[in-house]
């Protein structure tokens, strides 16, 4: 396993693209978290006082996680994908014969480098966002108790994410067809779930990856959602069975 | 080491390889030919664990591909020219293979020592030509020092320098003691590399020797000049299998050179010629696989 995981390092390193999108991925945090903060901020004047009693300081400062979800989904899926499609693929199963392995290993690097990429995006879009409600006096700084929380949440949830875009690319073997499913199911069907009747919203809006997301770095709770880690679980079954699938096929289908 | 045995590989209804059993030796240059569609790559693939066959094994010193622990050092293989992303180094591509192997990373940039390109170590594949890419395959199916190397179809895209190259390059390691398989649809470059033989044709098994044997085994004739050709020909009819006339000589099959001598002897018919005539390796070939060509061109309606 040390040297599947070795591999897939050795694999990741020295790529300008891994660098490009961990880099893209903090920076679309930052950018929505702050554009998010400053238009709360700008509003801030005309809040009530219950309004800002309970405004979700955490919650908002960490918006730009809805930017960097796509990306870093779009990172799990063409670890897999890529190799496909240069034929990269076969070169590997021939250095590492077990399938499983290998992608045990892919998962692992790709998780713990989704990871550290979440967590840097998630410190730097809170302390942008902070700084920005700061002037409307709606900050909470780094002493929230609900800080943590929110940004283990959102953490678990972008590398969640990101072993789905992996398990997705093993099942899909096309990068065009992953990133498409990926956009669908975390962006567009949001969206799209928009303009059912409120009702229906209410009832499936809570299995949308989108919701789930939102809930797990908030700190006002939704009635119509679940929990922050009920949620992250119903996300897990997600990335579980899509991986069960993912696996079969790279086991199964020849290369 | 390698060995075949009673391999079958079937896509729907259609089977590309047909209960083909061999065995590839140590210490020599094993030549794979056969036509284009004849099963060569998938044979390759399924002893490198690529291709899950219908019924049959594989195995590599006793093994099978997916039961080696670390397969770089127990086998090298060039299957494409692809398997490499393009956006990478040449060192980059060998150093995760050295990983993945557990070799020093400095194997990487010995093999592509070996292979003539250390200058071009830096240099990103995708600026690579044909030559350059089968090099580095070669370089990547050397990186754990293995004593089995298959290559399918390795001069393909490759320069009359690299052609050279490869010829003598495979035959040390040949001569080191290691099992060379290597696969080919030509015949020509094939007599001057392999010493021994694998041929297939619709997915089963032509011939199996050595080069020598295989073009003696294909139908040889002689060569006869005389000035009483017709005498000749005449008391010869009896004894060959075949006779044909080139010119002012005639050429038989199915008799021995000392048969012809005697009977001319007998016969008191001076000769002016009397030679045998070696069929080349691709005339053996090209007889041996005409009726197992997948693709041949079919005469109008």
């Amino acid at each position: 396993m040390i040297d599947s995981l070795a591999m897939e390092w050795q694999k990741l390193r020295p790529l300008h693209k891994t660098s490009r999108m961990v880099a893209l991925a903090i920076t679309m945090a930052v950018v929505v978290s702050a554009i998010v903060a400053a238009a709360m901020a700008s509003n801030g004047a005309q809040m009530s006082l219950s309004d800002r009693r309970g405004f979700d300081s955490v919650g908002t400062s960490l918006q730009g996680i809805n930017a960097a979800v796509l990306v870093v989904a779009a990172f799990g899926a063409l670890s897999v994908t890529r190799e496909y499609a240069t034929g990269m693929i076969r070169t590997t199963f021939l250095t590492q014969p077990g399938r499983l392995r290998v992608l045990t290993a892919k998962l692992g690097i790709h998780a713990a480098v989704a990871g550290v990429a979440a967590a840097c995006a998630c410190l730097a879009a809170f302390a942008v966002g902070q700084a920005l409600l700061n002037s409307a006096g709606l900050s909470v700084g780094w002493g929230n108790s609900h800080l943590a929380a929110a940004l283990g949440g959102g953490v678990i949830y972008l590398v969640l994410v990101c072993l789905w875009g992996a398990a997705l690319g093993a099942l899909l073997r096309s990068s065009s067809s992953a990133i498409t499913w990926l956009a669908s199911l975390l962006v567009v069907a949001p969206v799209i779930v928009q303009i059912l009747p409120q009702h229906v919203i209410d009832l499936f809006g809570r299995w949308l990856p989108s919701q789930i997301g939102q809930q797990a770095i908030s700190s006002s709770p939704n009635a119509h959602s679940f929990s922050a880690w009920i949620g992250l679980t119903v996300l897990a079954g997600y990335v579980a069975v899509t991986l069960v699938a993912g696996a079969w096929r790279m086991a199964r289908t020849d290369p | 080491m390698i060995e075949v045995r009673g391999l079958t590989k079937r896509y729907r209804d259609r089977s590309v390889v047909d209960n083909l059993s061999f065995r590839v030796g140590p210490g020599a240059v094993t030549g794979f030919l056969g036509p284009n569609g004849s099963g060569k790559t998938t044979t390759a693939r399924v002893i490198l664990g690529l291709t899950e066959p219908s019924s049959g094994t594989a195995t590599i010193g006793g093994r099978r591909y997916r039961d080696l622990r670390h397969p770089l050092r127990e086998i090298g293989a060039l299957i494409d020219p692809g398997g490499v992303n393009p956006n990478r180094t040449a060192v980059e591509h060998l150093r995760w293979l050295a990983a993945g192997s557990r070799l020093h990373s400095r194997r990487a940039e010995e093999v592509l020592g070996l292979v003539g390109l250390a200058g071009a170590a830096g240099r990103k594949v995708s600026g690579f030509s044909l030559g350059m890419r089968q090099r580095l395959g070669i370089a990547a199916a050397l990186i754990g020092d293995p004593p089995v190397l298959v290559l399918d179809e390795p001069i393909n895209g490759l320069d009359p320098e690299g052609i050279c190259w490869l010829r003598t390059f495979t035959q040390a390691l040949a001569a080191e003691g290691r099992t060379v398989f290597l696969s080919s649809h030509l015949m020509s470059e094939m007599a001057m590399t392999a010493t021994e033989l694998i041929v297939i044709g619709r997915g089963r098994l032509i011939a199996a020797e050595s080069v020598t044997a295989f073009t003696e085994r294909a139908d040889s004739s002689v060569r006869v000049r005389s000035p009483q050709l017709d005498l000749l020909e005449v008391a010869l009819a009896g004894a060959a299998t075949s006779m044909w006339r080139v010119d002012d000589a005639l050429e038989v099959a199915g008799i021995g050179i000392e048969r012809v001598g005697a009977i001319a002897r007998n016969l008191g018919v001076q000769l002016h010629e009397l030679s045998p005539q070696r069929a080349s390796l691709e005339d053996a070939f090209m007889r041996l696989t005409a009726d197992a060509s997948e693709y041949l061109p079919q005469p109008a309606a």
